[in-house]
């Protein structure tokens, strides 16, 4: 990795300087599951970058998941995909739809939804969803370390609401944002100790929606994608980075927007 | 009023109109909250046009149940499909958003907008929490003044937040108390081929006098009871007074 241990080291006193090159990567060759309402995969900044669509299905007590064209129920999860690859153009997208998906409980299908993603070893996963239901507490952590094990990333949105949500709350075996009004997605902040870590643009960020538009967007939701961009672009400068690196490297590079 | 069937038969009847009524007392107060809450909470937000949609069955569908503004008569009881629009989204993810132009293909908004003329512009959505569950959806469309509409806020995103939790317990509320309307309406409304004499005897005895009365006390003491502790509690004395006064002048009648 381009890390090294003399860098590594500083970047815990904060006087860490990364070099830059990353900045002019494209995310290259880099996996990025999207776990959310599906894609439009049309869409003229998507159009060809999504590898695979898979949808989530009801069959008795199991969660399974079917190959689609695509499609996108709500709109959120093609503006998720859409902030990503406007920082990581090259990234290869694959699509797990959980929402809208008939018949399926909320939680269950997302839960399915983040092990299919680390069974096929996406490297980068975005969950820009959250559960706030005790029972779903211990499984996802189970899962969030599976991925962890897997040197899956996973970057999830906190929620805005007074409840603490799932995953987004564990802070060691994932990477967590919340939304600030900044507008450059490179200016992104870490925040060591609090719950949420990770600050990023969420505030009428201009996102692709079905049909071939944009919409100005408000939400955490908006804020994970820019950090799981990010990521991708230092996955493809280091495809060997863990998880344990990544967020070390993301400490670093937030240190140095600071100063 | 008609005579009553046999003795036990009526007796059930008329428990579960007066446990019917009592849960209709208890409805209606509750979508006026609701309602009120929604209005201050709509002006906190700088928006006439609000709304609150709840969980309607297993699958994710959502229905307007309360909305204030232009076009909220045209709203009441629509539905939304599970997992359409932001409204769907919201629900499922369980994550609030805003959206600054909505426009013609906001999938949902687009059909409503058909129907009733209006344009949804910008739109601010919160899910409705109560406990671990996502019970519905609290939305706020366009703000005040003329377009184009200025976008929702963070910080209006967590007034409306806030707002949430407090409508979300009404809700809840309203919901236990339907709950128990609609068992009895269900009960009354099967395939019972006795079912049209039922309801035409049921009718008869929601309209006697004394069921009236008997509801209109109800309904005063609900009121008194809302007034405050205080109220509250001289109403218990006064009415405790009334059983014991009962109770004695039974029990002197017999012996008498």
């Amino acid at each position: 990795m381009n890390i090294d241990e003399a860098q590594f080291l500083s970047t815990m006193s904060g006087g860490f300087k990364p070099t830059r090159d990353w900045h002019s990567c494209t995310g290259k060759g880099v996996s990025v599951a999207i776990i959310d309402s599906g894609i439009d995969t049309s869409h003229p900044d998507l159009d060809g970058r999504v590898l695979k669509s898979v949808e989530a299905r009801s069959d008795g007590k199991l969660v399974v998941f079917d190959e689609t064209d695509g499609g996108d129920s709500a709109g959120h999860g093609t503006a998720c995909a859409g902030i990503i690859s406007r920082i990581a153009p090259d990234a290869r997208f694959f699509s797990i739809k959980v929402l809208g998906a008939g018949g399926l409980g909320d939680g269950h299908a997302f839960l399915g939804g983040l092990e299919y993603a680390i069974k096929e070893r996406y490297k980068v996963i975005n969950l820009s969803l959250g559960t706030t239901k005790p029972q779903f507490f211990a499984p996802l952590h189970d899962l969030l370390d599976r991925a962890y094990q897997a040197g899956c990333i996973v970057v999830a949105a906190a929620n805005n609401l007074p409840q603490p949500s799932f995953p987004s709350v564990f802070s060691s075996s994932l990477i967590s944002v919340i939304k600030s009004e900044m507008t450059d997605p490179m200016k992104f902040g870490f925040h060591f100790g609090e719950v949420i870590e990770l600050t990023a643009p969420g505030v009428n960020v201009r996102a692709a929606w079905p049909g071939g538009g944009y919409r100005n967007l408000t939400g955490n939701s908006f804020a994970c994608p820019h950090i799981a961009g990010i990521i991708a672009l230092l996955l493809e400068k280091d495809p060997n980075l863990t998880p344990f690196h990544v967020k070390s490297a993301l400490y670093a590079i937030a240190s140095s927007n600071s100063q | 009023m008609p005579e009553p069937r046999n003795g036990d038969f009526s007796d059930k009847l008329r428990r579960l109109v007066e446990t019917v009524d009592v849960a209709n007392v208890l409805t209606e107060p509750l979508t006026h909250s609701i309602k009120s809450l929604l209005t201050v909470s709509a002006a906190q937000i700088d928006c006439d046009e609000a709304s609150v949609l709840v969980r309607d069955g297993d699958e994710g569908d959502l229905r307007f149940l309360i909305a204030i503004g232009r076009v909220a008569d045209q709203l009441l009881n629509m539905r939304v499909p599970a997992g359409k629009g932001i409204a769907g989204f919201v629900l499922s993810s369980g994550q609030p958003m805003a959206i600054a132009d909505a426009g013609e293909d906001e999938t949902f908004y687009a059909e409503v907008d058909k129907e009733t003329g209006y344009s949804t512009q910008t739109i601010l959505a919160t899910p409705l929490r109560h406990g671990d569950d996502v019970i519905g959806v609290l939305e706020y469309i366009n703000r005040r003044g003329t377009p184009p509409f200025a976008p929702f806020t963070p910080d209006e995103m967590d007034r409306a937040s806030t707002f949430a939790g407090a409508i979300a317990s009404l809700v809840n509320a309203y919901q236990s108390a339907k709950l128990f309307r609609d068992l009895g309406e269900n009960i009354l409304s099967n395939d019972d081929p006795d079912a049209p004499s039922i309801r035409e005897w049921l009718e008869n005895v929601r309209d006697s006098a004394e069921h009236r009365e008997m509801m209109d006390l109800a309904v005063l003491i609900r009121d008194v009871a809302s007034r405050g502790d205080a109220e509250r509690n001289l109403a218990r004395e006064i009415l405790e007074s009334v059983i014991r006064f009962s109770e004695k002048n039974e029990s002197t009648s017999f012996l008498g």
